[in-house]
């Protein structure tokens, strides 16, 4: 009996023995699922130039550059004063040990240069500095001196886009209602501007209120509202000649709220007529309109999913403002808001997962994301009056009109991380409202 | 007539016994206390008040006898080291001393020399280092003590930096240029090691040497070659009887292929708190503030092997697999796993030496699933 018993504990241990000498002779194993959230250090020293008109360019481009990547709020730059190594030569090897003692995670090298035609030439390469290596590989870009912020854009989008995996948003413009004088007494105009301010340049006078610009697809037209005629009507604006036409409506209605199909070729909007407001779209080329619509609601603030295949809108056919979907063709509606308070100017996001609203609560305003069966929703803002959300082109980053209280009240843009992390006024130099986010620039 | 049992009998003269014992063996009884008496003395108010004026005497603490300052050619002068005798019931030995009312007067005392050294001893020794709170609170400087060896003639200190010897040599250095001869001392070498393993089937068919008659070495051990090794210490010699058998031994255990030799041994697992002190030092560099909505929701494993100094061997990191994204996600989000490694690594993790082959290889997930956007 006793033979048998240590018969079967011998048989016993060898059979566990493999596992056993398996799991000491294997890596150690960990898992970790707790990270810090800041901006990731990064330097951008002067490109290297070679002549002095070069040099000029070269500072100016590292600036721009820099200033593109610390905007974002996910980067931040080390100041030329800490830096310890010096590129000298794009070519000669980056001496990484001067940029870990800085701890920079990220270096930008570039150089520039005015070729026989005088056009700058902007080569540039992205550094993992504690790996040792290049990101990818590096880059040229040709373009006319004037356009030199155009390209610092495109390397810091570059940059961005290497780093984050997203796509960047530099190299994009905004337009938007460009408003002066007091508050009863308003100016207001269209005005076009880089993302960032820069190159700010106006589409329309101030004779005529103006409203709710918005991009095309492609970025070369604008829709908006003007009150030209005493009524409120779409035009149709060329942003290169800054030719426009006003699309063709019923006389008697109000056109308003106009926004591009994902194609381009069609615009959805409302239209009031007999005192109900409902959406329509209409044909571009054609100049033919469809009702999507028919409630005795009010249906406005119309806007496609990435794939024109849906429009998110609102409508108070609850009794208050409400968010709403339907197919691009009208038909049956899903209330996706939920919350307590008025929603309004739902924006689908560029990847169609998210939808940017304007919400109403306790007294206060706010911007807020949710997804699109209304789920997740997170405020963003919040202040006296916040209105207007427009996405930027990779659908991380929103603009948005936030005004302040009182007589001397003013409209000013901002911008939030849909993380409602870097919240950032635009530079637009005096009062502005209802941007709308362009594309990347071809 | 019932039967008286056995047990019955022993116990009731157990038990008479025992009372007999407590009643007359004195077990209640006990001796009377003895009574201390005292003498009493009647002492009047004024006798009270004289003798409590005797027992609190604090300052006569503070009046320590101090000798005269010693006349010149003197011997050395002593302290009174009777700092637990209390004046008045214990008098200095020394009576010829100053009343204790006089301010203590600060001794000059000449520093003594080695040679006014007598075979006389002073009648008081020289007061030990504890009688500090003894010496006036205004004494100079503490004299340095004389030399403690005794010789016929006075020696000056030598310099700090010149070895006691028996004889006073002057310093002598070799002038410029001059050959200076070395001293001999054992040749060393670094151990015998080759680049390569030669095997005997692999050897040329060279002569012999023609100077020595010495056999050739066997080839170094693989895990020798092309590193430097300590020196072994000498081996006893090996019967030849038994250098087959130790030969066959090794040969069976050194793998044929090369492979390099087993590496030592594992020790203890990691507890789990070097294992979790692991994990926070790595997590405090993993910033997932730069990536993407899409990359902060794919898992990656990353491999990296380990240096003995707790470094991160960079070229070693890699990505081993990922979950929950694209490729494109997956490699920003294995960039920000290495750039946690290599930063937080840099000055090596805090791992214990002795469990290296423990920690030798390791597989980090990085599960960024509470650090998403939602």
């Amino acid at each position: 009996m006793m033979r048998f018993f240590l018969s079967l504990l011998a048989a016993c241990a060898l059979w566990a023995m493999p596992a056993a000498a398996q799991q000491d002779s294997g890596p150690l194993r960990l898992e970790i699922t707790e990270g810090v959230i800041e901006p990731m250090p990064f330097a951008v020293p002067d490109l290297v130039a070679d002549t002095p008109r070069a040099q000029d360019f070269a500072r100016r481009l590292a600036r721009v550059i820099a200033a593109d990547l610390s905007g974002t709020g996910l980067f931040r730059e080390i100041p030329a004063q800490a830096h310890i190594g010096r590129i000298t030569s794009f070519d000669s090897p980056v001496q990484f040990a001067d940029w870990r003692a800085i701890n920079a995670q990220a270096l930008v090298t570039g150089a520039v240069r005015l070729d026989g035609a005088g056009r700058l030439v902007v080569r540039f390469r992205i550094h993992d500095v504690f790996a040792g290596q290049e990101l990818g590989r590096g880059q040229q870009l040709v373009g006319e001196p004037d356009g030199w912020r155009r390209i610092a854009h495109k390397v810091a989008d570059q940059v961005y886009s290497r780093i984050t995996g997203e796509g960047g948003y530099f190299d994009s413009r905004v337009v938007f209602v460009e408003e002066s004088g007091p508050k009863d007494r308003r100016a207001k105009r269209l005005a076009i501007m880089d993302y960032d301010g820069a190159n700010l340049r106006y589409l329309t006078d101030a004779s005529t209120i103006v409203l709710a610009p918005r991009f095309s697809p492609t970025g070369d037209r604008v829709l908006y509202t003007s009150y030209e005629t005493g009524f409120p009507r779409i035009y149709l604006l060329d942003v290169a000649d800054v030719g426009r036409r006003v699309l063709p409506t019923t006389d008697g209605t109000m056109s308003f709220a106009p926004r591009f199909s994902p194609d381009g070729r069609t615009v959805v909007y409302s239209l009031t007529q007999g005192g109900n407001t409902d959406l329509y779209t209409m044909d571009i080329a054609s100049g033919r309109s469809t009702r999507l619509t028919s409630a005795p609601s009010i249906e406005t603030a119309p806007s496609f999913s990435p794939d024109g295949s849906r429009i998110v809108f609102e409508s108070d056919r609850s009794g208050s403002p409400q968010l709403y979907i339907m197919e691009a063709r009208g038909g049956d509606a899903q209330r996706i808001s939920f919350g307590q308070g008025r929603y309004g100017t739902p924006v689908w996001s560029p990847r169609g997962d998210l939808v940017a609203f304007t919400k109403q609560s306790k007294g206060r305003f706010h911007i807020g994301v949710m997804r699109t069966d209304g789920s997740e929703e997170r405020l963003l803002t919040a202040s006296f009056l916040d209105e207007g959300p427009t996405w930027a082109p990779n659908g991380r980053v929103i603009m948005f009109t936030r005004e302040t209280r009182g007589e001397r009240g003013e409209a000013r843009l901002y911008t939030v991380d849909i993380s409602g992390r870097n919240l950032r006024q635009v530079a637009t130099g005096g009062g502005a409202s209802d941007p709308s986010w362009g594309p990347l620039q071809e | 007539m019932p039967r008286v049992n056995t047990g019955q009998i022993i116990s009731g003269a157990a038990h008479l016994a025992v009372i007999g014992w407590v009643f007359l063996g004195g077990v209640f009884r006990s001796d009377p206390p003895q009574v201390e008496v005292v003498e009493a003395v009647a002492v009047s108010s004024e006798e009270y008040a004289a003798i409590m004026a005797r027992q609190s005497a604090p300052e006569a603490v503070a009046d320590v006898d101090t000798p005269e300052p010693p006349a010149a050619g003197e011997a050395a002068p002593a302290l009174s080291s009777g700092a637990d005798a209390a004046p008045e019931t214990r008098p200095p030995e020394a009576r010829d001393t100053p009343p204790p009312d006089s301010v203590p007067e600060v001794p000059a005392r000449p520093a003594p020399a080695p040679s006014e050294v007598t075979d006389s001893a002073p009648a008081l020794s020289v007061p030990a280092e504890d009688t500090a709170a003894l010496v006036p609170e205004r004494s100079l400087r503490p004299q340095p003590r004389p030399a403690p060896r005794v010789a016929p003639e006075p020696v000056a200190p030598p310099e700090p930096d010149v070895r006691v010897d028996d004889v006073t040599r002057p310093e002598v250095a070799p002038d410029e240029g001059a050959e200076v001869a070395e001293e001999p001392q054992e040749a060393t070498a670094p151990e015998e090691a080759a680049t390569e393993i030669v095997t005997e089937a692999e050897e040329t068919g060279a002569p012999a040497p023609a100077a020595s008659v010495r056999p050739r070495a066997r080839p170094a051990r693989p895990e020798a070659a092309g590193t430097e090794t300590a020196a072994a210490p000498e081996q006893p010699p090996v019967p030849d009887t038994d250098r087959d058998a130790v030969s066959d031994a090794l040969a069976a255990a050194l793998n044929d292929d090369g492979t390099p030799a087993p590496r030592r041994a594992a020790g203890p697992p990691l507890s789990a708190g070097e294992k979790d002190a692991l994990r926070v030092a790595v997590q405090q560099c993993w910033n997932v503030g730069s990536l993407s909505s899409e990359a902060l929701a794919t898992t990656v494993v990353v491999a990296v092997e380990m240096a003995e100094t707790g470094r991160p061997d960079i070229a070693s990191i890699r990505l081993l697999r990922h979950t929950g994204g694209t490729a494109s996600a997956a490699q920003q989000a294995f960039e920000a796993a290495r750039r946690a490694i290599i930063r937080c690594g840099a000055d090596g993790y805090d791992l214990p030496q002795e469990k290296y082959a423990r920690w030798r290889d390791i597989e980090m997930t990085f599960n960024p699933e509470n650090m998403r956007i939602k």
